[in-house]
């Protein structure tokens, strides 16, 4: 079993899912840092958010000043890098957790993975994506699937409950690794 | 695009650093997920909208980017993801 950390994004659109409660089962903990928190508004995240708390399932991050020390060296890095999508402190609070715990960063945030993407110190950081959170749960058994067509119907689901849409190389990517998987 | 002294061999691309080929690829990236956004959007829910709203909603459509169009719209992340999804425009990653 994994640790993760989510961001306020993920949270958002993942409770919207209607499968929304199979992500406490691919993880040991979800960390979260109490700013992520009180990003969230709508019932949907609170409600969400609040039952995995409750279970233990999503756990507070305690947060040290070490970490806030590598969260300003962080922010002075991206903030004025006009190909980075701006980036709030709740956000680069998460990869620094990521970094610092190994947890598997959950986000759909673009300048989260561009970040991973480009800069040597958070370039080992594993960031996923719905679609990649998907994609394991196929791999662990919580979601069935006996064809990649099953999986794109799975993820059609996600889409249409969350407007959200992959971009055409993610889904490559893991429609290709899923294909391997079932032919394994 | 090409570094002091250099130019491309005739018929042959220019090598580019690995840097900036993720800098191209951002930029197709880019492209491609405007593009998606726009054709997906309820243009006429839009439109209604009161101006801070529909400005928020605007820029999303071209950089979607939430936490700059939630601050337009003067309201939290989660609340202007209320008003995108009413727009029809996807989050695209």
């Amino acid at each position: 079993m994994m640790l993760g950390v989510v961001d306020a994004c993920f949270l958002i659109d993942w409770s919207r899912y209607r499968r929304r409660e199979l992500l406490a089962s691919l993880f040991e903990a979800i960390l979260v840092h109490e700013e992520v928190l009180a990003q969230l508004r709508s019932p949907s995240a609170v409600d969400f958010a609040s039952r995995l708390l409750a279970r233990g399932a999503l756990r507070l991050y305690p947060w040290s000043t070490a970490e806030e020390e590598l969260y300003v060296q962080l922010r002075d890095e991206v903030a004025l890098d006009p190909r980075i999508p701006s980036l709030e402190r709740p956000d680069l609070l998460c990869l620094v957790i990521a970094r610092r715990t190994g947890a598997v960063l959950l986000t759909e945030n673009l300048g989260v993975l561009r970040v991973v993407q480009f800069h040597p110190a958070y370039s080992r950081v594993t960031a996923w994506t719905a679609l990649e959170v998907l994609e394991q749960m196929v791999y662990r058994g919580l979601i069935e699937v006996g064809s990649v067509e099953e999986f794109l119907n799975i993820i059609s689901e996600y889409c249409e409950d969350a407007k959200h849409v992959f971009s055409s190389r993610r889904m490559k990517d893991v429609t290709g690794r899923v294909r391997a998987w079932l032919g394994r | 695009m090409y570094g002091r002294g250099e130019s491309p061999a005739r018929g042959r691309a220019p090598k580019l650093s690995l840097a900036e080929e993720l800098v191209r690829e951002w930029e197709r990236e880019d492209e491609e997920f405007r593009e998606l956004r726009r054709r997906s959007a309820d243009w006429k829910y839009i439109e209604g909208q009161p101006p801070h709203v529909r400005a928020a909603l605007l820029y999303f459509i071209e950089r979607g980017d939430r936490y700059v169009a939630a601050k337009i719209a003067g309201l939290t992340v989660d609340e202007f993801d209320e008003l995108r999804r009413r727009a029809n425009i996807p989050v695209v990653v």
